[in-house]
């Protein structure tokens, strides 16, 4: 119990980064190297002009050494963040996007501008799902009880923002509740 | 904040919260309980005993709970009218849980009378939870003014914050720090390593 308070309540955002950065994404090397051993796993080989599959952190980390192309997610595209905003902003519930796409999309943008197109527009778009989602998030606070709460889709940062807050409303309310009301306790 | 946690430091500090307790009988040598200078309690007394020492006096029947007034009906209806506008901080008296003598209330009284008190601080918990959440989420942009505030303000509807809520109102404030900063984090990963 000697974390910090801030620690104690949920993962931060940069570790969840960091889970997010084992996934696998293509890429168009740039050197060569043979199947290499990781401790998460055997990646390669890379053979310029080949697609490789690495995961995210071995990509970010070839980019910036200008060693890869990075392949850009089908769903990291203009048309497609476009298609989620609109029904993210007729519909009611939340729009299905990757689980961990914030985490994704902002390494991408950061590291790898230059393998995206329209990145302005990209941005902009990410902003506007991500203010539309959190409206509904507050939306879904007012709905709050001391059973359950269901958001589908929503996404792990999105959780994770949320978490802290709603874990504690709601055991307040389950205190709240007279026992005998609650089934099973 | 786990209210029935043995050890929950919350729960132990909202035991000391006191109520009032009316004796129906003289307990002769015992009157340092009400922290007087009297020797004795006497017949028909009110002192205000802390929640933790007040269930066994209840429980024995040595004397009557004397319903506390921040949860009286005035405090009921004017919840009722507007939530928002309650300051449950003022009520309870500062550092102190209103919610948490509000459940420990329950389990002394039981009943039909708890079930109310239950509804009424799980619609109050409700009404006022969105209001926390909200100011919190923009508390950078509100900023922390100072001086006098007027009623209605976010600033009056925070100073009302109970501990309950008020740790709630940091938790929010925490997590929605912590996520800007790394949304509007610098592109660090852009430095070649």
């Amino acid at each position: 119990m000697s974390l910090p308070v801030s620690l104690r309540t949920s993962v931060t955002p940069p570790e969840l980064e960091l889970i997010a950065c084992q996934q696998l994404i293509d890429i168009i090397p740039l050197i060569t190297m043979e199947r290499t051993a990781f401790i998460s796993g055997a990646y390669g080989p890379l053979r310029p002009p080949n697609r490789a599959k690495v995961p995210i952190w071995m990509a970010v980390n070839l980019k910036t050494k200008k060693k890869c192309h990075i392949v850009p997610p089908e769903w990291l595209t203009y048309d497609y963040l476009k298609e989620r905003l609109e029904e993210e902003t007729s519909k009611d519930g939340f729009s299905k996007l990757p689980f961990r796409y914030i985490e994704i999309s902002k390494v991408l943008l950061d590291v790898a501008s230059d393998d995206l197109e329209n990145t302005d527009k990209l941005r902009s778009l990410l902003k506007d799902l991500r203010e539309a989602r959190q409206a509904k998030c507050r939306a879904g606070l007012s709905q709050i009880d001391y059973s359950e709460l269901s958001l589908p889709n929503l996404c792990a940062m999105e959780i994770n923002e949320i978490r802290p807050f709603f874990v504690e409303s709601m055991s307040v309310l389950t205190q709240l509740t007279p026992p005998q009301n609650i089934p099973n306790s | 904040m786990d209210f029935n946690d043995y050890y929950s430091i919350d729960a132990i500090l909202a035991e000391n919260q006191k109520v009032q307790c009316k004796f129906k009988q003289k307990i002769p040598n015992m009157g340092h309980l009400g922290g007087g200078t009297e020797r004795d309690i006497t017949q028909n007394a009110k002192l205000q005993m802390p929640v933790w020492l007040s269930y066994i006096i209840l429980y024995s029947g040595w004397a009557d709970l004397v319903f506390p007034a921040p949860f009286a009906q005035r405090v009921h209806n004017a919840l009722k009218a507007e939530p928002r506008s309650v300051r449950l901080s003022g009520l309870v008296g500062a550092g102190a849980s209103w919610y948490m003598l509000g459940r420990m209330l329950m389990d002394i009284i039981q009943g039909s009378r708890a079930k109310e008190l239950s509804e009424m601080m799980t619609e109050a918990f409700t009404a006022r939870l969105m209001e926390v959440v909200d100011q919190a989420y923009h508390f950078a942009n509100v900023g922390s003014m100072t001086g006098v505030s007027a009623a209605g303000t976010p600033q009056a509807f925070r100073e009302g914050l109970d501990n309950t809520e008020r740790e709630l109102f940091l938790l929010a404030r925490n997590s929605e720090k912590a996520s800007k900063e790394w949304y509007d984090g610098g592109n660090h990963r852009a430095k070649p390593i």
